[in-house]
């Protein structure tokens, strides 16, 4: 054993407040002391999982309070998967943004790093909690650090962008707050597991009302349709790393409480119902305008809100396969669109506007990060060899075992849409002239960002050629989403603890 | 207390509560200067934290603090978990509160003005 869950919220909150002290003593090790903590993360949460996946769900209690009063880490195959997907994608955007722009010096990269770390945290938090109230400081901390990693370039629009995150973002956390209340002065506990016990004796109406608050409130994180007007302005204005960090950690744990309210905690009947509408809803009004954009970033900020819709349409159909196919989105997800962003960002580098028509012909000038570009556009819109593939095929496959033809029928419809969308940039990239006026100068990134994007773009064709190398971990997840008694049970006494 | 006067009291503290919300969001809403809707926030996190105050409340309570001698004053605790929420809510409050300010100190420096209708560079 390497390690108990609780390090991975420990270790990056100690080493964000740690690195500027550090940083006095040598100030590169402010760069490098956050990789070597990812990295610890990332093994500890693999071994962690591999351990879960055998031996049962981990619930850590924290200094000694047993369960329903105290908080508890619930370390299960489900919440192991997410810890363990952010925290190699924060590995891999510590390692593209190692030396991010060249004049980035010393106190941007602190701040950058620090923020980053707090990012991270915060997001491993909200998953592996077990307490609701303890999640909404999570969320507090996911949030804050956002607004701020928004707001990192000084000289653009980022500050509005950053203001009207935190707006939305405020206005949430206070709704979160009230159905906080609502549960506690109803079931007199905070205990996830706990509340779904208890679940039944509560009255509808508070039961109705408190959800709709929930997801009120994390919708803005999970970038559900009329609640994500702050996406497109905060991936544009953010840098290109914070833009993948946001589509792959963020927004994957905002969806993780909202699925965590609704399968486990709330057995509120229509609520899956609400979820596919919900979604559709997202995934249509996203995907059409990402259409009509024509800066780089906002086309990818769109698509990646209806990604989430198309997960959320998943998650909403509420069987297994259903569960099974979402995760697997949410996994393809976070390999595709960091990827997309990272080349993305490099590809438009040195653009002022971040126009897509700045990069005609780019693909001559910069064949590698073009060939990295369109292999994540194939692969999101689910070309038959690439990832993406096979998590739009388990949806489809998904709808159509419970009869929803009309959602397959939407999503195929969206996936023309979003292969017309992503084929437009690809064909600018490889089939226009370049020309001097328009185009921009091309950057070519550094070794560390190139080690990045080949770590992804492996990941996308490992996943498309051999699936059968995650669809275990999916399945079990998926499992474990699905199985509210046996939470509760792991929970509440009943299952193993770490003490060993 | 009497208990007529008690139950009185206490709807006209949930009202209290809501009516701060309802003020919040009013502000929020309607106004035009980004220091006002921040001052709105604030006074909705204000209300809830009335609000999940008054929910621990019990009649006649007492501090949730045991002491000797006093043992059989457990009944009569209010109860100590909303008190505790409350504080990390005005913890977190405070915290979005100071990076929402620093914001518009520099949205101020980019736009000279703090009418939100002057600042609309970036569209939906």
């Amino acid at each position: 054993m390497v390690g108990s869950p609780v390090l991975l919220i420990a270790i990056p909150l100690l080493a964000a407040f740690v690195i500027p002290l550090i940083g006095m003593i040598w100030k590169e090790l402010v760069r490098i002391i956050p990789g070597l903590v990812l990295a610890y993360m990332l093994i500890l949460s693999a071994t962690l999982l591999y351990y879960v996946s055998y031996n049962g769900t981990i619930v850590e209690t924290i200094a000694g309070w047993q369960a329903p009063w105290g908080i508890n880490l619930d370390f299960s195959p489900l919440t192991g998967f997410l810890a363990t997907l952010m925290s190699a994608l924060g590995f891999l955007v510590w390692l593209f943004s190692y030396r991010f722009k060249r004049n980035v010096d010393f106190e941007p990269a602190k701040k950058y790093f620090i923020f980053l770390m707090l990012l991270i945290a915060g997001a491993i938090g909200i998953v592996i909690t077990g307490d609701i109230f303890n999640q909404f400081v999570f969320i507090e901390i996911t949030g804050i650090s956002a607004y701020a990693l928004t707001a990192f370039y000084t000289g653009r629009n980022s500050a509005e962008a950053s203001f009207k995150y935190l707006m939305m973002g405020a206005m949430a956390s206070s709704f979160l707050l009230v159905a906080i209340a609502i549960l506690y002065s109803q079931l007199g506990t905070l205990n996830m597991a706990d509340i779904a016990s208890k679940m039944h004796t509560m009255n509808p109406t508070y039961k109705i009302i408190a959800l709709i608050f929930f997801i009120t409130g994390i919708g803005i994180e999970a970038e559900i349709f009329p609640l994500n007007g702050w996406a497109p302005d905060a991936y544009t204005e953010a840098p290109g790393p914070v833009g993948a960090a946001f589509a792959g950690i963020v927004v994957k744990a905002g969806v993780y409480a909202i699925i965590r309210m609704i399968f486990t905690l709330f057995d509120v009947p229509g609520a899956y119902d609400f979820l596919i509408a919900i979604g559709l809803i997202t995934l249509i009004v996203a995907e059409t305008s990402a259409l009509r954009q024509e800066k780089l970033k906002r086309m990818l900020a769109y698509s990646s809100i209806g990604q989430m819709g198309l997960v959320i349409v998943a998650f909403g159909i509420g069987t297994h396969e259903g569960v099974f196919a979402a995760l697997f989105l949410m996994l393809n997800h976070a390999v595709i669109k960091p990827l997309l962003f990272f080349s993305g960002s490099s590809l438009v580098f040195n653009s002022k506007k971040k126009q897509i028509a700045e990069m005609n012909g780019l693909g001559k000038r910069m064949p590698l990060m073009a060939a990295f570009f369109s292999l994540g556009a194939f692969a999101i819109v689910g070309l038959p060899p690439f990832a993406g593939f096979w998590s739009k095929l388990s949806v489809l496959s998904a709808a159509a075992n419970e009869g929803l033809l009309l959602i397959i029928v939407l999503i195929l419809i969206v996936s023309v849409i979003e292969i017309v969308y992503y084929f437009r940039v690809v064909n600018r990239i490889f089939f226009q002239e370049y020309s001097k006026e328009q185009s921009v100068v091309p950057h070519r990134p550094r070794i560390n960002a190139m080690v990045a994007m080949f770590v992804l773009a492996i990941a996308i064709l490992i996943i498309g050629f051999y699936p059968d190398a995650v669809t275990g971990i999916l399945h079990n997840a998926a499992k474990d989403l699905m199985n509210t008694d046996q939470y509760i049970n792991n929970v509440l006494q009943l299952g193993q603890s770490l003490t060993r | 207390m009497d208990d007529k006067l008690f139950e009185i009291l206490e709807y006209g503290v949930y009202g209290a509560s809501i009516l701060l919300i309802l003020i919040g969001l009013y502000a929020v809403l309607t106004k035009r200067s980004l220091i006002k809707i921040v001052i709105g926030m604030s006074i909705i996190d204000g209300g809830i934290h009335l609000l999940l105050i008054t929910i621990g409340y019990l009649k006649g309570g007492t501090a949730p603090i045991f002491s000797p001698g006093y043992e059989e004053a457990a009944a009569q605790m209010v109860d100590p978990v909303p008190q505790a929420l409350v504080l990390t809510a005005i913890v977190i409050g405070f915290g979005v509160t100071a990076v929402a300010l620093s914001l518009i100190i520099r949205l101020y420096r980019h736009h000279h003005t703090l009418e939100i209708d002057e600042i609309k560079r970036l569209k939906w």
